[in-house]
């Protein structure tokens, strides 16, 4: 209740500061991700929403005109796996949030640390990156991570940013995977901690278990009060795991438990394509510039898992490594290596938009070019998989961003120091 | 003591009963003692003949029932003849005699090294050298002047493992350290007095490449390291030599130290003492080779079992191996999806390693076998050098492999080694199919002319069809005993009983009907004799009964035939092993690509529908409708891209065991070069992905690290094939938070420096001393007093003389500037890697010629990138600095075409500008650009044909040309790949029965095994691994690893 309290109360302020003047973008190529690309068309931008687009709109009478033809419009960029917000300079301690200490902590809420003034969100915001899952990350001994918030990059206050909360509680499956050059007594170990781990996912679930069949008759404890909707089936699980034997583990452990999961991660989720697809369970791949696990795969295995994904019929989308917020910005390209390897370029602008908003229940809202939907969208000069193109301007929920951020300051800073001009 | 009781006449051939005492024959010491005698003395003759035998004098050389007369310890002779008169006679008929057995590598008779001093530097403290005792050097894992032989402590109970295995002399062999000391040949007698068993002291020095490990932070931390320092102090050694000799002549020269190191290492050096020199992995045969060739050095290989991948090599230099006979276990391949994790090359070694030693004999080389590395070698001796018999290796070279050759290789071929008149009486009696047959046995040994019985040959063989005689009861006439040692059993008519035999006694234990008696089975021990047996028992308390019985027809074991020869496992052989390893290099192929975009990067810019012609490795046209050179493949280029191979100026790939030398604040000493990994998947993977040349940088853990190696993509080459020729020779340096340690964790704050201040500091005071170190080179010609060759110091010298030239990783404005100030006053040009603010100075570095080579957008995760910028590459490129991107990630470095665009999308450079980010700009920041850079008449044919733009995020590369060899081609990559999913399924399918046996064996005793000294493990709180651990233990990984990101500067280590 409370958290669809706050929900409605974000929603609001959404509004509030969403422009109210319409607006028409008018000329540019329209990549609606969901119905097609409409060449040179308009779209109209009122009350925070796309009211219409098509190869003409009828705006209302006052609406701004923007030209932006031999331009591209395409819906904004939702990286489904980040820890923007939770961190600025990884190395400082002081400024990391984004792993609790402990094992279980599905309570904790990733949305409550978001720092808004973060100088990570413009620039991931300057290139077309407009929402973001904020994913609470596994300390050393992690599993139940916490919640995760969908957010988009404007506003003053982390309420004021969160589109959805939770979408999910996390929880990182444990990896016996451990470089066989290692020590012998650090493979003992890893092996040793892994089993641990297992039989504390196994405790937690039942405890979890313990609570919701107790029916609050007892004295509250955060941690199951907050598993409560995941063993109702409300709110999916993430499980966050990437080798064949941790997917393995992940889908035996769901179907034992009967849990709505999310495979998050999955390198190796292309060898469980057949069964992901049978039982229906989404995946949010992480980037595709990892090297392959093994030597002795082909090179390509990482770029060709999505394509593989996708020929079997799984629902997945792209996203980041979540330890990699200040290059989140990067997004487009990890899903345009997927691209070139056999997922095509239309499927991975989708991954990267309209199925991310589906996985994460949001797609009435995000994800691609349709009348109804948020005008969370940009512009670019090309092709906006291509590293070369440039995101010049960008809406969310119908209100223009500014693109400036530390790095083009910075740029323009030292660009009047070789013009001669004064120290500002 | 000549009894005719000892006497066993033929067929009545003997058998073993494990015994394990030492006989009573042959008692006199073979020594003659200095020691004075106390009580009696003992004057037991010494002349003994062993009669009968099969008489195995040397690999090949066989006398069938022969005599070998021994004397006071030493062979006498081995031939046909008859025993001198005089001599204690034993027969051995039916048996066969071997020399005594050396194994060239044990541990055997030493004493535990001394516990490390408590000075030893804490966890993660700076270097601090510990003092060893004594004049000795620096380095407390430089000990050459160790010698074993000085605290031989001889084990009984360790002596007679190793001789029920059949050994008689072992090497007593230093284990400890870098340079490791002086080994010992001793005889496994039963004495525990050394000088009975030291046969011959200072056999050789050992070496090995042993590195400080995290969290020590001594004085070598990496493979590179060690070889420098190993080569430093024979620099050393020679340099003393040379000085004192001009000491002697200059008796007012100041006095050199004493140093007994270098002093032990003369011997080795002038090739009077042979150096045994450890491998861990089939790279280390090239670096030891290497510094055996530098300094001339009498090299003996320790093997590691890997040496038929690199048969060639060890055979054309002409040096012998100690193989150790540790086949891996069976690889966990019982889960499938864990099976995803061994690799193809694990695969193949599980399959090849019992072919090693035949690999070696075949070759023709040179080798002795050990059984060092085997965790139970009293099991698995035998059992695996039958496997390699088995496998093929021909028994006359598995002996030689156990008596001439270690024999000969350490310097004892006249006392060891055969049954040759004048060698030490060290024999081996056993049967005479010993290296084949699992059921053969060894019944003694002798050492100098003592005898110490394994199986006594006293007894004889009782299986045979047997005519009893029974007298108080009725027991069967006749019985036949059969079977294998030591399980027999008898047969009277259609009942079986079992039967033991030992210590001349045979035991019967018949059912009670069948001597019948209302007994269930009674015992009946006789005793045995080559003339028959005989006995008594005793029935009902009271009433004796007797038997007596002889052997009508003996029916000995028969000796195991030799099996034919086994196939080996392939006769393909490619390199490196295992997955996309090549069979050959690709030929070098003249070739023309017609109608294809050439982005030339050159002077021609980009043209459409273009020609480039390439033969004999050289580009020798570019443009529309060139001539095709003589014999040239013509391809189709038209949709497709050709661009130059995509340079790397940073690169940690291809390294083994540590990219960081980071104990010492300067250690320009080291070279990336001696620690290639031409096994690296990366230098393949990067193929793929159209890179074709990378500097291997030494990591940013020091002010100044190590000397870095440029290298061609080579894929198949070894590691001297991979380096790129002539390329002038750099170096890399570091600023900034890496090298004051701020991001190392809270105890890393004693090693100089820890500030900005120091580095600029210690950066000068390098470079002054190395002015005067070249100015003393320069005196020396003048006084003739030998200056020390100082390969720290020699190294930046040559950077002053502009021979060697400096890359150094830098982030923030401050540091960049200090160090080209410094640059400047000592005119230098360097280029500065990573220089993320570059763009705050870029007038600076455009002034001074510094070239800038960076990341595109990496930021944020350090203090010193906070103001790292995408727009950096372009803004120091219009400011007319050289500027390219680079990797510094074996991910990145195989799409750094991509990173290229970037400087498109940030600050609007031009296509080809942009492009030169990566290829032109990269070459000239190596100075390499005269070779490779762009598509030029005359330049190396090193490029990629993409099937779009390489500047789109969408393009790959189909193939890889370097030297205009074809090194990747996307048609054999996917052929490869199904070649790779075939051998696995076969190698899993064959390993699976055996691995799953030995699954149900370890579950029946949990055997834990101790590998010996264990590195220090960090781990995560509850014991998982982490990030930082793979960084940390990054020196373990030898070759063929999976590529795992460790050497990254993301990794938030010093790299």
């Amino acid at each position: 209740m409370k958290t669809l309290l706050i929900a409605v109360l974000a929603a609001l302020a959404g509004s509030v500061h969403a422009a109210d003047k319409p607006v028409v973008l008018a000329g540019a190529d329209l990549y609606t991700v969901s119905h097609g690309v409409i060449p040179r068309g308009e779209l109209l931008i009122e009350g925070g929403k796309i009211a219409a687009l098509g190869a003409k709109v009828d705006a209302p009478a006052g609406a701004e005109r923007i030209d932006l033809s031999g331009k591209r419009i395409y819906p904004g960029y939702l990286a489904a796996n980040s820890n923007m917000g939770l961190t600025e300079v990884d190395a400082v301690r002081a400024t990391v949030d984004q792993a609790e200490v402990g094992a279980v902590n599905p309570n904790a809420r990733a949305l409550v640390a978001v720092d808004a003034d973060s100088e990570l969100l413009p620039v991931a915001r300057a290139n077309g990156v407009l929402s973001v899952l904020v994913v609470p990350q596994a300390g050393d001994d992690g599993l139940l991570t916490g919640q995760s918030a969908l957010i988009k990059l404007d506003g003053w206050t982390w309420e004021e940013m969160s589109l959805k909360e939770p979408v999910g509680v996390h929880l990182a499956w444990p990896s016996t995977r451990v470089p066989p050059w290692l020590p012998r007594e650090a493979q003992e170990k890893a092996a040793e901690a892994a089993k641990k781990k297992l039989g504390e996912i196994d405790q937690a679930f039942r405890d979890a278990r313990a609570y919701r069949a107790a029916k609050g008759a007892g004295k509250k404890d955060l941690r199951w009060e907050a598993m409560i909707p995941v063993l109702d089936g409300k709110t999916p699980l993430f499980v966050h795991a990437d080798n064949a034997v941790q997917i393995r583990e992940a889908l035996e452990f769901s179907r034992r438990e009967q849990l709505r999961i999310v495979l998050v991660g999955g390198v190796d989720a292309w060898r469980f394509a057949d069964t992901l697809k049978a039982r229906d369970v989404p995946v949010i791949l992480g980037s595709s510039h990892n090297l392959p696990l093994r030597r002795w795969e082909a090179y390509d295995t990482i770029y060709a898992n999505a394509g593989k994904l996708a020929k079997a019929g799984v629902r997945f989308a792209i996203a980041n490594d979540a330890q990699g917020s200040s290059n989140e910005r990067n997004l487009p390209y990890q899903a345009a290596s997927y691209a070139a390897f056999g997922l095509g370029a239309e499927n991975a602008l989708r991954a990267i938009t309209l199925s991310p908003a589906e996985i994460l229940g949001v797609a009435d809202r995000l994800g691609s070019l349709d009348a109804g939907k948020d005008a969370t969208l940009f512009v670019a000069n090309g092709d906006a998989l291509e590293d070369a193109t440039q995101v010049e301007r960008a809406w969310i929920q119908g209100r223009e961003v500014n693109m400036a951020n530390k790095q083009t300051r910075l740029y323009e800073k030292y660009q009047r120091k070789y013009e001669g001009k004064p120290r500002d | 003591m000549r009894r005719t009781m000892l006497r066993i006449h033929r067929p009545a051939a003997a058998l073993g009963v494990l015994v394990g005492l030492a006989g009573s024959i042959g008692g006199a010491l073979a020594q003659v003692d200095t020691a004075p005698v106390e009580g009696l003395r003992e004057n037991t003759p010494g002349l003994i003949a062993l009669r009968h035998a099969r008489l195995v004098v040397k690999p090949g050389q066989v006398v069938e029932d022969g005599t070998l007369v021994m004397r006071d310890g030493v062979i006498v002779s081995a031939g046909s003849g008859a025993a001198p008169a005089d001599a204690l006679e034993i027969d051995l008929a039916g048996k066969t005699v071997f020399a005594g057995f050396v194994d060239a590598q044990t541990d055997y008779a030493q004493v535990a090294d001394p516990a490390p001093p408590a000075s030893q530097p804490p966890i993660a403290m700076p270097f601090s050298p510990t003092p060893q005792q004594g004049a000795r050097h620096w380095n407390s894992k430089v000990r050459p002047e160790r010698d074993v032989a000085q605290q031989l402590k001889p084990d009984a109970k360790k002596a007679e493992t190793l001789r029920k295995l059949g050994f008689t002399t072992v090497l007593s062999a230093p284990d400890k350290g870098i340079f490791r000391g002086q080994s010992a040949l001793v005889a496994l007698g039963e004495s525990t007095r050394a000088n009975d068993v030291l046969i011959k002291p200072q056999v050789a020095q050992h070496l090995a490449f042993e590195l400080s490990r995290f969290p020590a932070n001594e004085y070598p931390g990496s493979l590179m390291g060690a070889i420098a320092l190993m080569r430093q102090t024979f620099y050393d050694t020679r340099w003393q030599h040379d000085r004192l000799a001009w000491q002697a002549k200059h008796r007012d020269a100041e006095r050199l130290e004493a140093n007994l190191a270098l002093d032990a290492l003369e011997a080795p050096l002038a090739g009077r003492q042979p150096v045994l020199f450890a491998t861990e992995d089939e790279l280390d045969y090239a670096r030891v080779l290497a510094l055996g060739a530098e300094f001339k050095l009498k090299l003996i290989l320790g093997g590691n079992g890997y040496e038929y991948r690199e048969v060639a090599r060890i055979k054309n230099a002409g040096v012998p191996v100690v193989v150790p006979l540790a086949y891996p276990e069976a690889p966990a391949v019982e889960d499938p999806e864990r099976a995803l994790d061994v690799g193809l090359a694990e695969l193949e070694h599980w399959e090849w390693a019992p072919f090693n030693a035949r690999v070696l004999a075949e070759a023709g080389v040179p080798f002795a076998i050990t059984s060092a590395g085997l965790k139970k070698p009293e099991e698995q001796f035998w059992a695996n050098l039958r496997k390699a018999v088995a496998s093929g290796l021909d028994e006359q070279f598995a002996l030689a492999a156990l008596t001439v050759q270690p024999a000969t290789m350490l310097g004892a071929a006249d006392k060891l080694g055969t049954l040759e008149p004048g060698k030490l009486a060290q024999i081996v009696v056993a049967d005479a199919d010993l290296f084949r047959s699992d059921k053969a046995r060894i019944y003694e040994t002798w050492i100098d002319g003592k005898r110490y019985a394994v199986a006594s040959v006293d007894t004889p063989d009782p299986r045979g069809v047997w005519n009893l005689t029974w007298r108080g009861v009725n027991g069967p006439a006749s019985i036949e005993i059969g079977g294998d040692l030591p399980d027999l059993t008898a047969k009277a008519g259609d009942k079986s009983f079992p039967v033991s035999v030992g210590d001349r006694r045979l035991s019967l234990y018949p059912p009670g009907e069948l001597v019948g008696v209302k007994r269930e089975r009674l015992a009946v021990v006789l005793s045995l004799t080559a003339d028959g047996v005989e006995g008594r028992g005793q029935i009902d308390g009271a009433r004796e009964f007797q038997v007596s019985g002889k052997l009508a027809t003996a029916k000995p074991r028969v000796a195991d035939a030799a099996k034919a020869k086994p196939a080996l496992p392939s006769r393909e052989r490619r390199y490196p092993y295992g997955e996309f390893g090549r069979l050959a290099p690709p030929p070098a192929q003249n070739l023309v690509v017609r109608h294809a975009t050439i982005w030339t990067q050159g002077p021609q810019g980009k043209l459409e529908d273009a020609d480039i012609a390439v033969a004999n490795g050289k580009i020798v046209a570019v443009g529309k409708g060139v001539k095709a050179p003589a014999g040239a493949v013509e391809i189709d280029g038209r949709g497709k891209h050709v661009a130059p191979g995509i340079i790397d100026t940073h690169s940690h790939m291809a390294v083994a065991k540590g990219v960081n030398e980071g104990s010492h604040a300067v250690t320009s000493e080291v070279r990336i070069g001696d620690a290639l990994d031409p096994t690296d998947i990366s230098i393949y993977r990067v193929l793929a992905g159209g890179t074709t040349s990378a500097q291997l940088l030494h990591g940013s853990a020091n002010p100044i690290g190590g000397q870095s190696q440029i290298i061609k993509m080579r894929w198949g080459a070894d590691a001297d094939g991979l380096r790129f020729e002539n390329a002038p020779p750099t170096i890399k340096f570091a600023l900034g938070e890496n090298v004051k340690q701020s991001n190392w964790g809270d105890t890393f704050t004693k090693r100089y420096p820890q500030t900005r201040m120091g580095v600029e500091q210690i950066d000068l005071d390098t470079f002054l001393a190395a002015q005067e170190y070249g100015e003393a080179l320069a005196k020396q010609g003048k006084s003739g007093e030998p200056v020390r060759r100082d390969l720290r110091l020699e190294t930046v010298w040559e950077i002053l003389q502009k021979k060697r030239f400096v890359h150094i990783h830098s982030y923030r404005q401050d540091e960049i500037l200090a160090f080209a100030r410094l640059a400047q006053r000592f005119g230098i040009v360097p280029v500065f890697q990573h220089i993320l603010e570059g763009y705050k100075v870029a007038d600076v570095l455009a002034k001074l010629g510094a070239g800038a080579s960076g990341f595109t957008d990496w930021w944020a995760y350090k203090m010193e990138v906070a103001d790292a910028i995408p727009y950096n590459g372009a803004l120091m490129a219009k400011q007319g600095v050289v500027a390219s991107f680079n990797s510094d990630s074996d991910e990145l470095s195989r799409r750094l075409n991509t990173e290229a665009a970037k400087a498109i999308k940030y600050g609007d450079l031009s296509e080809v500008e942009a492009f030169n980010f990566v290829t032109m700009n990269a070459a000239k920041n190596l100075r390499i650009d005269q070779r490779v850079g762009s598509l030029e008449a005359g330049k190396d044919a090193d490029f990629a044909i993409w099937n779009a733009s390489p500047l789109s995020s969408l393009a790959m590369p189909e193939q890889t040309y370097v030297d205009g060899r074809k090194y990747f081609d996307r048609n054999d990559d996917l052929a490869e790949r199904a070649r790779i999913e075939t051998e696995r399924e076969r190698l899993i399918g064959k390993i699976l029965p055996e691995r799953v046996k030995a699954l149900a064996k370890k579950d029946d005793k949990k055997d834990k095994k101790d590998d010996g000294a264990k590195p220090q493990f960090a781990g995560s709180h509850d014991g998982g691994v982490t990030t930082a651990d793979l960084v940390h233990f990054a020196t373990l990984r030898g070759p063929y690893h999976d590529g795992e990101p460790v050497n990254t500067c993301s990794a938030q280590e010093a790299h």
